[in-house]
């Protein structure tokens, strides 16, 4: 189990690694923390000439916040959001999800954005992505660009990036103050990839929900909404039959991918299930009795 | 003579070998590294079965790095084929060697051994190697297995079943059928154990050092026998013609001489052991196919006339669960290809080749039919049971040893009249089925997954029909039909009766219809046995004659000039704490501190010949034994020195913390280096064999578990597990607790998490740890264990093993316990794995895809 040869590229500054990648370009991968890229390799699954590693580029693991909003650099790791203050105050949904990231020792070698832009269907951060319409920054040698939550994940470990690309910021909106939020999951042990999750937010004004995001993990090739769930819940007061109804209609949307850890019925179970428990969850916070 | 001296037996001593293990400074083979050492990887086949129809190396040879290629028939030019072992009567055990040659029948089949100067290297040229292969329809279960109309593995076979034997045990005057009609009832089930693989944290590895000036071998392996892989290396490798070989015989007498000497003494003392083996079994084998003869006799005159014979070190272990007392084909090919390089070769497993091809077990189908009288009295048993062998036999024991002992072992510890087994071994296109901790242990899971089903239908509870058909101490000594000896040591029914009386069933109904507003269903199941650690003399007679010769175990207690105390023995630990538990024995009988005993272990240079090494729960009563008699014998020497020296009648001596004094006058004592000065000795030392005693030797236990099943999930957790455990007088209790905690860690890892899983075509589905599942410290609940201590009529050297049993009992407590909870749902479990997904099936919450 040792990586194909590859050459190890360690610049020291962005437009460095920017100029590594417009050179190699499909040829290169850019190495955040190493927990899913150095395993594929080890495999030799994945096969990159060149590594392009952006760990000793300064001023890369920022946590920012302003108006509210919230944005994270590249080397921002899982366990450093875990324990920031400017997120457990400003990104509360972020907050949430970073414990069921791994265990502790992954996380505090793997990074935020790695999570992201690597793409993993059952991956949690893509699914907080995706609930919170949060916002991407890709930088190439030849500038930036902005790319939307919902055109990040274009399919399996498959995103929007070009191969010439950096994921350099995810900036979360400023989180309501009307807003709250659940991660639930099953995993098979402590610590796994979930075999079905999701992220829930609910905006709730006047006990009227007027917003909600769906956001399923472990349950399509990408991380999946599943709007008809969320708008049979606008307008509606959080109740148990509310909650009851948009599972109903999750489990009978999504048809998730069997394999060895569960079959379909089952993850489709799960994803009802779930949805019921986010959903009590996500109220369970404010006291909203269910 | 009091020899407890120190009073260590028996007491939770802190393991002497910790503070090596836990700050780094344990001894690995990975960490052994010769001056240019080669680095050897296997290139192994991607498909589960397909003829070679080419093999190319040139551009792999020519890689950077490269030193040397060895493909499949290039091994065969220089090794001999794995021959039988132990054979059986109805057995065929096909021959094979290292590396396979023209066909692959397992994805995982190494075909070509890489060595390169750096590991790297060696997998870059791996990559070069060009084969083609010729896929062939795949056997894939045991279904495929027993079908005639699937392609045979083994040409020489007959079919794929490779072993097909009926035994029956009916000592009363009627028989099995007659008892079957004779009975109220007969409820059948047929259930199944999917494959699981033993994972131990550190995989397997060998160097094979080269001492470039002479061309000795010595091989550092991880390996829980380092005799067996002296001899089965030396013997399969360096192969010659038989005129060499004779040449070789002659001249090289004084070598063979010290290679032979423990061989030989072994023989000596067995003779009569070694006459009972089965000759049926080798006339099976030979009706099959007669080359084993003719690989034999090149074997054995290959060995005899060997130049010279590898050493064997094993140092610390990272674990082994019966994978580690297999010799490898990778073994075989290392040693062959260091001594046709005459250069050090080094071969570290990696966890994908460990998932495919480092062992796996248990994969079994078993029918079982009870017949029963109305008002629960059971009357008979019938067993059908078929193993997956995988593509190869484990080496030495597989599929057909761990039958043998379930054809002894099923009845477990109740009243039969009668019972009767066909055992089926079949091959597949499957890694290797190998001993597991416990390698019988489906005897146990299937009957007492069966004793549930039986009270069940007669409206019974568990604890009841189990009380009512155990055998107990009234009918003690008694014997089991099987044929092993009984006396009090077979202590289930009292562990059940513990076990009863710790459970506190009323709070248990009370949390049940508690859990059941949160759509959660408690259950609780118990499981009963008694296991063979070591069990009586005999017992393995019943097992497979001949074969109780390998019980034997040597020990040998020194005290060296400077007063030092070394002790010797050929257990390996691998984690069971041998250094510790040894060292109490040794401490209790010479009156020294613990931390003053050396232990010497894992090196053929320097330990007793023992053929089996560690295995079998032999370690604490029969290494220990041996361990106990021959310190014993060194303290008697040292206070008949001391007699003499003190000038003091040999009652009056006593040893305490090292010092040698006439009682009383502990001031004016000797220490043991003193001793050896004053009465110009040159030391003491004693070595002393030991097989067990009495009719006992049996270890005991009742596991008792309360499941909570979520049915939003089917995730399972245990709110209270415990374990009534009678391994007679403990050495060690912490140690006790921990092998029985490990043992039942794994046996929760069998039923809820782990599964080498294999599709319809025998492809390998969990080959990384993100697919083949071993319970964290985070899925383990709390484990309490209880402790009975039955002593066994007349006393000494009275310790039992424990290494094996916590494995046997947790399936089936935990199985029982699921089909109590998903009982309202009419749930009948008769599989040994339950994911979330099939617990869900169970109960009906969703169908099946
Ligand atoms: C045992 C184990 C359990 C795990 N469990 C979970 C879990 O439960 N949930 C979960 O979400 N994750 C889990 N992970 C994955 C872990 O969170 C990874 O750290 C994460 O997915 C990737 O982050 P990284 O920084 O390690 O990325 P790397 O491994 O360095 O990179 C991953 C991929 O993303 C690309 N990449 C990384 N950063 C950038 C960037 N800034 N711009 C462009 N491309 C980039 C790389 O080129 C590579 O293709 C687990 C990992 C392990 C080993």
């Amino acid at each position: 189990m040792k990586a194909p040869p590859f050459i190890y590229h360690r610049p020291e500054t962005l437009d460095d690694a920017l100029a590594l990648l417009a050179e190699h370009g499909d040829e290169a991968k850019v190495l955040a923390g190493g927990q899913s890229l150095i395993p594929l390799m080890a495999l030799r699954m994945g096969r990159p000439a060149h590594v392009v590693d952006l760990g000793a580029i300064d001023g890369l693991a920022e946590i920012t916040e302003a108006d509210g909003a919230v944005s994270l650099g590249p080397l921002v790791r899982h366990e450093q959001a875990n324990r920031s203050d400017v997120i457990a105050q400003h990104a509360p949904l972020v907050a949430q999800t970073m414990p069921h990231v791994a265990h502790r020792a992954i996380r505090t070698q793997g990074t935020v954005l790695g999570s992201i832009a690597h793409g993993d269907p059952a991956a949690e951060m893509p699914a907080v992505v995706i609930a919170t319409g949060a916002t991407l920054t890709a930088t190439s040698s030849s500038g930036e660009r902005t790319i939307a939550a919902a055109e990040f994940f274009e399919g399996y470990l498959d995103t929007a990036l070009r191969s010439d690309e950096i994921l350099t910021d995810v900036t979360f909106p400023a989180w309501p103050s009307t807003a709250v939020s659940s991660v639930v999951e099953v995993a098979r042990r402590h610590g796994d990839y979930a075999l079905v999750g999701v992220v829930t937010t609910l905006d709730i004004t006047d006990d009227i929900v007027t917003d909600a995001a769906l956001a399923y993990f472990g349950a399509a090739s990408t991380a999946i909404r599943v709007s008809a769930a969320e708008q049979s819940l606008i307008g509606s007061s959080p109740s148990r039959e509310a909650f009851d109804a948009a599972a109903t209609i999750v489990a009978a949307e999504l048809a998730p991918p069997a394999d060895i850890h569960g079959s379909t019925a089952y993850r489709k179970h799960l994803a009802g299930v779930l949805t019921t428990r986010g959903l009590t969850a996500a109220v369970d916070s404010i006291g909203v009795p269910a | 003579m009091s020899a407890n001296t120190s009073g260590l037996v028996g007491q939770s001593v802190k393991r002497v070998e910790d503070d090596r293990l836990l700050v780094g400074n344990g001894r690995y083979v990975a960490d052994v590294n010769p001056p240019g050492v080669l680095h050897a990887v296997f290139l192994r086949s991607p498909l589960a079965h397909a003829t070679i129809t080419s093999i190319d190396a040139t551009a792999a040879r020519r890689a950077p790095g490269v030193v040397a290629i060895f493909t499949g028939s290039d091994m065969e030019a220089i090794t001999h084929p794995f021959p039988p072992f132990a054979m059986q009567p109805d057995l065929y055990t096909p021959l094979y060697y290292c590396l396979s040659s023209t066909t692959v029948r397992m994805v995982g089949d190494p075909v070509a051994l890489v060595l390169a100067e750096s590991r790297h290297l060696a997998e870059d040229a791996l990559e070069l190697i060009e084969v083609d292969y010729e896929p062939l329809d795949t056997v894939a279960s045991i279904a495929e297995g027993l079908s005639p109309t699937k392609p045979q593995l083994w040409e020489k076979a007959n079919g794929n079943v490779l072993y097909d034997h009926v035994h029956t045990f009916a000592p009363g005057n009627e028989s099995v059928d007659a008892v079957f009609a004779g009975a109220d009832r007969v409820i059948t089930e047929r259930l199944s154990c999917p494959r699981q693989s033993n994972q131990p944290m550190e995989t397997r590895g060998s160097v094979v050092e080269v001492d470039p000036d002479t061309g000795h071998m010595t091989i550092h392996n991880a390996t829980q026998s380092s005799h067996m892989l002296r001899w089965i290396g030396a013997a399969l490798t360096g192969k010659q013609s038989t005129r060499e070989a004779a040449k070789g015989i002659i001249a090289n007498k004084e070598r063979r001489k010290a290679f032979l000497a423990g061989a030989k003494s072994f023989l000596k003392e067995n003779a009569e052991g070694l006459k009972a083996q089965d000759n049926d079994g080798m006339k099976s084998q030979l009706k099959a196919d007669k080359s084993f003869l003719k690989h034999a006799n090149l074997i054995g005159v290959g060995l005899l006339g060997k130049d010279d014979y590898p050493d064997v070190v094993a140092q610390d272990i990272g674990g082994g669960f019966g994978a580690k007392g297999s010799i490898a084909r990778e073994d075989v090919a290392l040693i062959a290809a260091a001594g046709e390089l005459g250069r050090s070769v080094k071969w570290i497993e990696d966890r994908v080749e460990n998932l495919m091809d480092g062992g796996q077990a248990r994969e079994e189908d078993l029918t079982l039919s009870i017949a029963v009288d109305d008002d629960g009295t059971f009357r008979g048993l019938k067993v059908d049971l078929v193993i997956d062998q995988g593509a190869y036999p484990g080496f030495p024991v597989g599929a057909p040893l761990a039958s043998a002992i379930m054809k002894v072992m099923f009845p477990g510890s109740y009243n039969w009249d009668a019972f009767e087994m066909r055992s089926r071994i079949v091959a597949t296109n499957k890694g290797k089925y190998v001993a597991y901790r416990g390698p019988w242990a489906n005897e146990t899971w299937a009957r007492e997954r069966m004793v549930d089903i039986v009270a069940r239908a007669l409206k019974m509870s568990p604890a009841e029909i189990r009380l009512k058909n155990l055998i107990g101490d009234d009918q003690m000594p008694t014997a089991m039909i099987t044929g092993p000896k009984i006396d009090e040591t077979m202590s289930t029914k009292k562990t059940l009766e513990r076990a009863l009386e710790l459970l506190d069933i009323d709070q248990f109904e009370r949390d049940r219809d508690t859990a059941l507003a949160e759509n959660h269903y408690l259950g609780l199941g118990i499981a009963s046995y008694h296991e063979a650690a070591p069990g009586p003399p005999g017992y393995w007679e019943c097992v497979n004659p001949g074969t109780e010769t390998l019980l034997n175990e040597e020990a040998q207690a020194t005290v060296e000039t400077d007063g030092s105390v070394v002790v010797y023995t050929s257990q390996m630990p691998h984690g069971q704490s041998h250094e510790t538990t040894y060292g109490q024995i040794v401490a209790d009988e010479l009156g020294v501190a613990i931390e003053d005993v050396k232990l010497v272990f894992g090196d053929t240079r320097r330990t007793p010949f023992s053929i089996l090494g560690t295995g079998g729960s032999r370690g604490g009563p029969i290494g220990g034994g041996a361990m106990k008699y021959a310190s014993r014998a060194v303290r008697e020497q040292l206070v008949d020195a001391a007699s003499k020296l003190l000038e003091a009648d040999v009652a009056d001596i006593e040893i305490v913390n090292g010092n040698v004094h006439v009682a009383g006058v502990p001031a004016r004592g000797v220490t043991f280096a003193e001793l050896i000065a004053q009465t110009a000795g040159d030391g003491f030392e004693a070595t002393r064999s030991y097989r067990g005693k009495g009719d006992g030797g049996w270890s005991v236990a009742t596991h008792a578990c309360i499941v909570d099943v979520d049915l939003d999930t089917g995730k399972v957790t245990f709110p209270r597990y415990l374990v009534v455990e009678d391994c007679g007088p403990i050495i060690n209790p912490a140690i006790v607790d921990g092998q029985v905690r490990g043992g039942v860690a794994q046996g929760i890892g069998a039923v809820l998490y782990e599964r080498a899983t294999y599709d319809d075509d025998a492809n390998l589905q969990s080959a990384t740890y993100m697919d083949y599942l071993i319970p964290t410290s985070m899925e383990i609940p709390e484990i309490e264990v209880h402790h009975m201590e039955t002593l066994s009529p007349g006393g000494e050297n009275d310790f039992r093993g424990v290494g094996e049993g916590g494995m046997i009992g947790a399936p089936a407590a935990i199985t029982n316990a699921i089909e109590d909870a998903l009982s309202p749902f009419g749930a009948r479990i008769t599989s040994q794995y339950l994911p979330p997904t099939k617990i869900l099936e169970l109960a009906g919450v969703i169908s099946p895809d």
